[in-house]
């Protein structure tokens, strides 16, 4: 019983992983946009079962709320693909 | 049978239900072929991590932990529509 | 009594709610395009979300071990199931419409396309 929250921030982490790989690798930069967010949320469920619940409520504002909408920002002003 | 060991039962039990169906929104979320698929799957799978924060804080017995999942479901909204407008406004030239 | 009552329909929505997650995973995860998983993600938010936070503000309502802030958890919990009843389906339909105009997702297994015919979204 004491191994569930471990297992459940084990398997969030490997899929914050995989996601961080994505938007590293990817040619979209709307595409990394959404993948960061990916990431934010997988972190935010590390911090609640690892019980720090004061974390998550300021770590999701920042990195989900504020974050993709500077990204989604600068992307507008600047140009979509990478070259 | 009293109430605490039935909650504590029914709510353990599930758990890897819960955490086999966020794994298959993952999977979504990796492989959807375009932007919305991905914002979709991303926006289904905060909602359902907000009722599962709101399943654990009366698992592990601390009622103020509820306030993350508050939190968590009414931001994740915003991409949502960071996403919508930037795809809207690309195409009517604003 | 009133307790046990309370507590156990609770249990059973929150249980309908884990079942409406699973639908909703699988159906985001094998229909074929973009509008039909839309279908799939709004059912999962819908009844995977509101449904198990009602049934967890009940639980909690009935459950006496939690102490007393056990209200603040019901009052936060439902006031959270009204608000993503609302939101849900505008993003949902802000995103739809989104990509319906900018052309992003395909829309290849289609029988008949009424905004095509008016003339544009």
């Amino acid at each position: 019983m004491e191994l569930v929250p471990v297992a459940i921030a084990a398997l969030s982490a490997l899929l914050s992983v995989v996601a961080t790989y994505l938007a590293v690798r990817s040619r979209d930069m709307l595409s990394a946009a959404v993948f960061s967010a990916a990431q934010s949320t997988a972190y935010a469920l590390i911090y609640y079962v690892l019980m720090a619940p004061d974390i998550v409520l300021v770590y999701v504002p920042v990195s989900v709320g504020i974050l993709p909408a500077v990204t989604v920002l600068l992307i507008k002003k600047t140009e979509r693909y990478e070259r | 049978m009293d109430v605490e060991a039935l909650v504590s039962l029914v709510l353990t039990v599930l758990i890897p239900l819960y955490v086999t169906s966020f794994l298959l929104y993952a999977v979504r979320v990796v492989k959807g072929p375009t932007i919305p698929d991905r914002v979709l799957a991303i926006d289904s799978l905060g909602y359902d991590l907000a009722a599962f924060m709101v399943v654990l804080s009366i698992l592990v017995r601390s009622p103020l932990m509820v306030v993350s999942g508050l939190t968590l479901a009414l931001w994740i909204y915003a991409l949502d529509i960071y996403i919508a407008k930037y795809l809207e406004a690309r195409e009517m030239g604003g | 009594m009133i307790d046990l009552v309370l507590v156990v329909a609770g249990l059973v929505l929150i249980v309908i709610g884990v079942f409406y997650d699973f639908i909703g995973a699988i159906g985001l995860l094998r229909l074929p395009n973009f509008y039909t998983r839309l279908h799939a993600a709004t059912a999962g938010a819908i009844g995977g979300a509101v449904v198990p936070m009602i049934g967890a503000a009940l639980v909690a309502l009935g459950a006496e071990y939690l102490g007393p802030p056990r209200f603040f958890l019901a009052g936060a919990a439902f006031t959270s199931s009204i608000l993503l009843m609302i939101l849900a389906q505008a993003g949902s339909h802000a995103l739809a419409r989104a990509a319906y105009i900018s052309g992003e997702a395909q829309r290849e297994p289609i029988l008949y396309d009424a905004l095509r015919e008016e003339g544009g979204g």
